[in-house]
């Protein structure tokens, strides 16, 4: 700590460095405090997920052990389930799962957001109140109930699942990638590229994309931590896949036996509360770098 | 401002038609064969199968389909539900009630509580008190409203017995009148508290935005160099200008309850739209998923104009746009 402070008050004297664009993004986001809290959180989860075969050599469908054993007892630190398998084991194996799910859903959904959103703004006109309206028809839609449908009928593999919840989360991105999009294009940068015979297409995935994507970033940090929960929901009612250890299905296989042995329900669900908190709260810390009129009233 | 309500109006219906013929294709469009699972799982013949289907009217193309369905709709008529060869309105009506008594009653609560302590927390900004409501709200945020629930019944019904754990009356009394009520009201009490927790977030996270960016205006700062009591600024003009937003997202936010509502309804046995939803899903009952799907876009359609409407008489520089 004090020689960062050296550092600092040295900094000017010696040479105006100009700072570099980690820096530019790491010192608002460490100010925004909740940001750094979110990272250290995704890190220790992250960090379960790839060990989960060190923690745990023998897999989260071991079934040696006794049944229902309280956390702490016969060397099951978090217990054991009905079936006699370790919850930690499961735990950390989920944690691959969830991970996954988040990430690659988001992704999809990031995706299919900025094209319709950006064409949306960009163009203008009825290709606007088409994809407008197709983005609203999708908010309103019950999202949760449209993925269970897919799921139930196409199977519950864990590649639908990010599939599905991919394709229903992107109208979020939509929207604002589309009033990025409606601003970009009357700006003088954009007006001369069009003169010099820019095509649009070229203009659209060259300018107006990357220079409205920002906002979607922080976005995206939620749409993960909604997937996650998405996940959860669908594979607390059945819908999950059945080869794999998740959260969302241990919470249910552990719902029958929750007021005797609490801990095989309850523990898989602080892992989904701590991981979807570590990702909203780097989206507050993105949130609070890009959004410089924010950092007035906290600094 | 009646031309701008009809203009809403026209406005949604639109919407509720593209969702009617979306929903009718990708409902058809996922695999799974409701006369495969009305035919039961001991061996039916192909033929067996076949003649299910032709008496549900599965075996026409499905634009003839589609077209027999938008006919049926344009009398009113939703349908007939497959597995519980039922009329898909009467049993959608037969559970509204119960579904709408758990959604409104928590959306009120969480609006209440969120709001007021998002402006709490922004008054406070950057101290810790605004610290910690964040983070808290945060935490609130990322749990599951069925684990909740779940939780919930483990601490206020199993251990402390408190509370019933399930369903929406005590079937072995048979209450009537007030205690009828009284019973009703101790059965919502978990379910409330659990789906009204989880919507605390959203109206905390909008109301404090929306109030630190009217302290902002130069209207406030006016005002304070007028020499006017701080809290008569914040109460009088920055805090009325700062729920506008609040009232939007109560609209949206209703149908994001509703889904909410379906898993906190199956963890507390509540007879609900979700549970019949989830009904309809695994047996694949078309007609009433597309009943429940065509009633939910219409009762958010409804919910958002309705706030358009209430945001409109607050604010009369939306109805002159």
């Amino acid at each position: 700590m004090a020689q960062s402070l050296v550092t600092e008050a040295a900094a000017p004297i010696a040479a105006p460095r100009r700072p570099t664009r980690i820096r530019a993004f790491w010192q608002p986001f460490v100010e925004s405090r909740m940001g750094p809290i979110g990272l250290g959180i995704l890190i220790l989860v992250a960090l379960a997920a790839i060990f989960a075969p060190v923690i745990s050599p023998e897999g989260p469908f071991a079934l040696g052990g006794p049944r229902l054993a309280a956390p702490g007892t016969d060397g099951h630190i978090l217990g054991t389930d009905h079936l006699g398998r370790d919850i930690l084991a499961q735990i950390v194996y989920g944690a691959r799962v969830s991970l996954t799910i988040g990430l690659v859903a988001a992704s999809i959904s990031l995706v299919v957001g900025v094209l319709i959103g950006s064409i949306a703004g960009y163009c203008g006109g009825w290709v606007d109140i088409l994809l407008s309206r197709l983005t609203d028809m999708f908010l309103i839609i019950p999202a949760f109930f449209l993925i269970i449908v897919v799921v139930a009928t196409l199977g519950s593999g864990i590649g639908y699942v990010m599939v599905v919840i991919g394709l229903t989360a992107w109208p979020t991105s939509a929207r604002l990638m589309r009033a990025q999009a409606l601003s970009l294009r009357e700006r003088t940068f954009v007006q001369a590229l069009r003169a010099l015979g820019e095509s649009g297409p070229r203009i659209l995935v060259r300018h107006i994309i990357p220079n409205g994507i920002q906002p979607l970033i922080a976005n995206a940090s939620l749409d993960i931590a909604a997937a996650i929960l998405i996940e959860a929901g669908l594979s607390f009612i059945g819908l999950g896949d059945p080869n794999k250890a998740t959260w969302g299905r241990m919470i249910f296989d552990g719902r029958t036996t929750i007021t005797t042995a609490w801990w095989a329900s309850v523990l898989p669900g602080v892992a989904i509360i701590v991981t979807v908190l570590g990702f909203y709260l780097v989206g507050d810390g993105i949130s609070y770098v890009l959004n410089p009129r924010s950092r007035r009233v906290r600094g | 401002m009646g031309r701008y309500i009809s203009r809403q109006l026209t406005s949604i219906i639109p919407t509720i038609l593209l969702s009617i013929v979306i929903n009718f294709f990708l409902l058809r469009a996922a695999p799974g064969d409701p006369a495969r699972v009305m035919a039961g799982r001991d061996n039916p013949t192909e033929e067996q199968i076949a003649a299910i289907r032709a008496e549900l009217g599965l075996d026409q193309p499905l634009p003839v389909q589609f077209w027999r369905y938008v006919q049926e709709l344009a009398q009113g008529n939703l349908g007939q539900s497959i597995a519980f060869k039922q009329p898909v309105f009467d049993l959608i009506m037969e559970r509204m009630p119960a579904t709408l008594l758990l959604t409104l009653t928590s959306a009120v609560i969480a609006l209440t509580v969120g709001t007021l302590l998002g402006a709490i927390a922004a008054q406070r900004a950057g101290g810790p008190l605004d610290s910690t409501l964040s983070f808290g709200n945060y935490a609130l945020f990322a749990i599951p409203s069925f684990w909740l629930g779940l939780v919930m019944i483990v601490i206020f019904s199993s251990k402390l017995g408190w509370l019933p754990t399930a369903g929406m009356r005590n079937v072995r009394a048979d209450y009537t009148g007030w205690r009828d009520t009284l019973d009703v009201i101790q059965h919502m009490i978990l379910p409330v508290a659990t789906l009204a927790l989880v919507q605390i977030p959203i109206y905390f996270r909008i109301t404090r935005a929306s109030v630190l960016q009217q302290q902002r205006e130069d209207y406030v700062t006016t005002f304070r160099a007028t020499g006017m009591p701080q809290p008569r600024v914040f109460r009088r003009y920055a805090l009325r200008n700062a729920l506008l937003p609040t009232v939007t997202v109560f609209g949206l936010g209703l149908g994001f309850v509703f889904t909410g509502a379906a898993l906190v309804e199956i963890v507390f046995a509540w007879p609900g739209i979700g549970r019949l939803t989830l009904d309809a899903v695994f047996r694949r009952d078309y007609p009433l998923l597309l009943g429940v799907y065509l009633v939910l876009a219409i009762a958010v359609s409804i919910a958002v104009l309705l706030t358009d409407i209430v945001y409109a008489l607050l604010d009369p520089r939306i109805r002159l746009r």
